[in-house]
């Protein structure tokens, strides 16, 4: 007999038994809206002026990333510790979790991973183009002159700075005082562009003719000399012996200088300039006043240094004008109008004087700091020249006898911060590669594609088509968070010498934070309309829909299934996913 | 906020339940945590067809689909004949819907945990009866429309509280899980598991159809519901150990209210009335777990 009929007889079920899957159903076709990831762009990058992809940034440093945090905003901005530091971080102000709580304190983190960076001695990896033949010089090494050559040289250009004083760093190196930034900090910086192939000539004052002759040499030139001439008060005594100027002022004292100050020091101007200067008096052993003609809302030097600067015991006198500095044996006799707010449009007050309210004082020392404007007129951009074309930073000028001219930082920049001037580098940098590559007419398009959000800052990443060009221009509002994944934390106290040991020298004043507090910042951000990986969308599908994947999303939606019932989209907690019309 | 939940699934693709069904996402999570030993039996209801027609299964484990009231009688034979075996690896879980429980199998389910039979008991509810078209069940919450309570005659009766009922029995284990919570929700399955007797689960899952709710809204309504402590997350052992697991933030019932069709004709007045009712709920609730009131935040 054969095997077959010996077996034994299967007995038929009491009950049928089900064998297959339900997998055969293509329940995909219920569906009548579809969900898509869909990366959206966060209100604080859209706010940088340097367009820095803070939404990921916080996300690397809460994974402790902190080497990748920093080369992505390396990617935008070659400034991360001097930006921690100075910059006045209109990020924040727009930061979705201040409605929730209170804002993420961006900078303190930018400055973490850049420090940290600076501690261990690491080197970026980040991409470089092989270099290609048109050499740009730069004229100014401040931070829109660096960030112009760091971002050419990435794109694969030679450049050559040029630089007036003895050091590079402009406004960074003479200006902003040590007890905010070390100098040690903006070397570290400066370093790494030179390490790109960045030659800086110090001591090397450049003239008009230069602009003349450099087509020899160079297919364009970048102009970011800044704003050092200084602007008169117009008002008798002014250029009296020891009547100072707040910028060389400052510049002595960064050099090294410790003039020896006492009693009442006057300090005319209500710009940063005024403020640091004031400041700067301070630990010099004098009692300073900013006289300032407007009110304090109305100044514009940064509100969290005015802050500092009355904290420390600087004085205020708001809406008192400078009529006449006359000499007096303790210094000087200073003559002041009284001033009241005349119209209240536009960000600042007019002002207008007050009749027969005048009043002296006598002070030890006069600083003027109202205000810089550029040296020379070949510095500014040429008015109603029909080959000027004007981007949001910069001024761009083609000439049929010489290099293309692009006017950046301070001279061109829609307001003057050093993360304006990098903007302006980056952006004078993205237009001259368009220029070389495609043309002059192609400029504009190109560098409108590179736009964060609406603009104006502009990201390099997307310019060199890298992952961030997916992202939806939308800005992601407060109410597009799922706030139910988030809780209540506070932020982070930025640790300071207390004001007492501020006030003793120029030691920096904001110390480090350590890693458990940096990470735990990083945790509080929304991560807004940006992927984090957390995993809620394929967690809460009903339908097993959304299946891991080895794409740079890391998941898909399987389409085959997906009823469209839109749970994954309301569950992402950070708006990075859409649901659409099928 | 990561979640630390299993990542094999014991479910396929494809099965029938409505766009957004709270009962599927419910059973995701249940299977992750019991993973493949484990047997189920499901009486009529939605899950019934959303497993599959035969031969069809959606689930990677045995099912057994037994009549509308035998929920606790079936699972009493199965684990009978598994011990018979000799197999106490798998576990036996009923799962049933709210009216599979609170109604109709409520004699079997309280015979069964009566004698402590070594099962897990599953309901998860959905607050009608579903799968036959939206009719009241115990469980139907006060306020509700359904088609068996229409317009003006929308249930003015509470819903039955099953946990205190189950507890009432003094069974090893009783909690309340909710599909916004899975972490919650694992855990507490997986804790189940480990203990031997009489184990009972009240899962909330939401249900677009039934609910006239959109349907993404279904996690974050199911959410809202604890947030709102209509449907508060706690967990009783043996009978007399209250543990609450979540800890409201003073959201109002109305928030929850206002986002659901079925509860579209009550009035502010009827509103007041049933933050009331929630309020005295969670207040008795309090006082069995030995929470102080201040502690707990209640809304006012
Ligand atoms: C006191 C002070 C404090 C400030 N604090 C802040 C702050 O906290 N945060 C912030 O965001 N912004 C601050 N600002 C503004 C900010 O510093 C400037 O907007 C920024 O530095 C402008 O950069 P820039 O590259 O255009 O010019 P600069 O920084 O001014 O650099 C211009 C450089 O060009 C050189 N140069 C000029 N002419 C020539 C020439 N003919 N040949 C060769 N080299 C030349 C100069 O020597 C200088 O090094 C401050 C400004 C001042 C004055
Ligand atoms: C004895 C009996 N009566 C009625 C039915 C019809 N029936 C099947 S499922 C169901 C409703 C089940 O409601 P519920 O238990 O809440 O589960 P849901 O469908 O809501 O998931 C009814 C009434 C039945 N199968 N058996
Ligand atoms: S929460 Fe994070 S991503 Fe969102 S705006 Fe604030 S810093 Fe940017
Ligand atoms: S839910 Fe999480 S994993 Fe899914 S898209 Fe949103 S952030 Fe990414
Ligand atoms: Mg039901």
């Amino acid at each position: 007999m054969t095997e077959q009929m010996l077996s034994p007889i299967v007995p038929t079920p009491l009950i049928p038994r089900s064998f297959t899957t339900t997998e055969s159903n293509k329940t995909g076709s219920w569906r009548f809206l579809k969900p898509r990831y869909d990366e959206k762009t966060a209100p604080c990058s859209a706010a940088c002026p340097a367009g820095e992809d803070i939404a990921r940034v916080e996300m690397l440093v809460a994974q402790g990333l902190f080497k990748e945090a920093w080369e992505t905003i390396l990617q935008e901005n070659p400034f991360p510790a001097v930006c921690g530091r100075v910059c006045f971080h209109p990020c924040e102000g727009v930061c979705n979790r201040k409605e929730f709580d209170d804002a993420i304190a961006i900078h303190t983190l930018e400055r973490f991973v850049a420090d940290t960076a600076m501690r261990y001695g690491i080197q970026p990896d980040i991409a470089r183009r092989p270099v290609q033949g048109p050499r740009v010089a730069v004229v100014g090494s401040g931070p829109s002159g660096l960030a112009a050559a760091y971002f050419l040289a990435r794109l694969g250009y030679t450049c050559d700075v040029f630089e007036a004083k003895s050091e590079p760093g402009g406004i960074l190196r003479w200006g902003i005082p040590l007890y905010r930034l070390p100098v040690n900090v903006l070397e570290w910086e400066i370093g790494r562009i030179r390490s790109l192939g960045v030659e800086i000539h110090c001591n090397h004052r450049v003239s008009s003719d230069f602009l003349r002759d450099a087509g020899d040499r160079y297919q364009a030139v970048f102009i970011g000399c800044g704003h050092h001439r200084n602007v008169d008060l117009g008002i008798p005594g002014e250029n009296l012996d020891g009547v100072e100027e707040g910028l060389p002022f400052l510049e002595r004292v960064r050099a090294g200088e410790r003039p020896d100050l006492s009693g009442a020091v006057a300090i005319i101007g209500g710009g940063n300039t005024a403020v640091d200067v004031s400041r700067c008096a301070l630990r010099l052993g004098a009692k300073p006043v900013i006289v300032y003609r407007r009110r304090r809302q109305d100044m514009p030097a940064f509100e969290h240094e005015i802050e500092m600067a009355l904290e420390e015991g600087v004085e205020l006198m708001e809406l008192w004008a400078p009529l006449e500095i006359a000499p007096h044996a303790d210094g000087y006799r200073l003559v002041l109008q009284k001033m009241e707010v005349a119209a209240e449009e536009g960000p600042r007050a007019q002002v207008r004087p007050v009749p027969g309210e005048t009043r002296e004082m006598v002070v030890s020392k006069v600083l003027k700091a109202i205000g810089n404007a550029a040296e020379e007129a070949w510095m500014e951009p040429p008015e109603g020249d029909g080959k000027l074309l004007r981007l949001a930073n910069t001024a761009l000028v083609r000439r049929d006898d010489g290099p293309v001219l692009v006017y950046g930082g301070d001279l061109a920049a829609l307001e003057k911060s050093v993360a304006h001037a990098v903007a302006s580098g980056k952006e004078a940098a993205m237009a001259l590669d368009t220029y070389f590559q495609d043309g002059w007419d192609a400029i504009e398009s190109k560098v409108s594609a590179c736009r964060v959000g609406q603009g104006p800052s502009l990201s390099m990443e997307m310019y060199l088509g890298g992952e961030r060009c997916r992202r939806n221009p939308h800005v992601v509002a407060f109410q597009e968070i799922n706030t139910d994944y988030f809780l209540f934390s506070p932020r982070l106290a930025q640790p300071r010498l207390l004001k007492e040991e501020r006030i003793q020298g120029f030691s920096e004043i904001d110390l480090k934070i350590s890693a458990a507090l940096a990470l735990r910042e990083a945790e509080r951000c929304f991560n807004c309309g940006i992927c984090n990986q957390c995993d809620n969308c394929r967690l809460f599908c009903p339908d097993l829909a959304v299946c891991r994947d080895d794409n740079p999303q890391g998941r898909r939606i399987n389409y085959d299934y997906c009823k469209g019932c839109g749970v994954c989209v309301v569950e992402c907690p950070r708006n990075a996913m859409a649901l659409e019309q099928d | 906020m990561e979640l630390d939940v299993l990542d094999r699934d014991y479910m396929c693709s494809g099965h029938v339940g409505c766009p957004g069904c709270g009962a599927a996402i419910a059973m995701r999570f249940l299977l992750k945590a019991l993973g493949e030993k484990t047997m189920m039996v499901i009486p009529a209801c939605c899950w019934s067809i959303i497993a599959g027609p035969h031969p069809q299964s959606t689930l990677k484990v045995p099912v057994l689909h037994t009549a509308f009231e035998t929920g606790g009688a079936v699972a009493s034979g199965i684990r009978a004949a598994l011990d018979a075996k000799g197999d106490t690896e798998t576990t036996v879980v009923t799962w049933a819907g709210d009216g599979g429980t609170f109604d109709i199998g409520f004699q079997a389910l309280s015979g069964a945990v009566e004698r402590n039979e070594d099962f897990i008991y599953v309901c998860y509810d959905n607050e009608a009866y579903m799968n036959t078209g939206v009719q009241r069940s115990s469980s139907t919450p006060y306020g509700a429309w359904t088609t068996t309570t229409p317009g003006q005659e929308w249930k003015r009766l509470r819903k039955k509280n099953i946990v205190e009922a189950l507890v009432a029995h003094r069974i090893p284990y009783a909690a309340t899980a909710s599909i916004a919570f899975p972490e919650d929700l694992v855990r507490k399955v997986k804790k189940a598991k480990g203990i031997k007797g009489s184990r009972f689960l009240h899962i909330y899952a939401s249900c677009p159809t039934g609910w006239r709710i959109p349907s993404e809204m279904a996690i974050k309504i199911a959410r809202m519901a604890v947030q709102t402590n209509i449907f508060p997350l706690y967990e009783v052992e043996n009978g007399v150990r209250y543990t609450i697991n979540y800890m409201p933030k003073g959201y109002l019932v109305r928030e929850y209210f206002k986002l659901q069709g079925r509860f579209k004709h009550l009035t502010d007045n009827d509103l007041e009335q049933i933050q009331e009712m929630v309020n005295e709920d969670w207040e008795l609730l309090l006082r069995k777990a030995g929470v102080s009131m201040s502690a707990a935040g209640t809304v006012a």
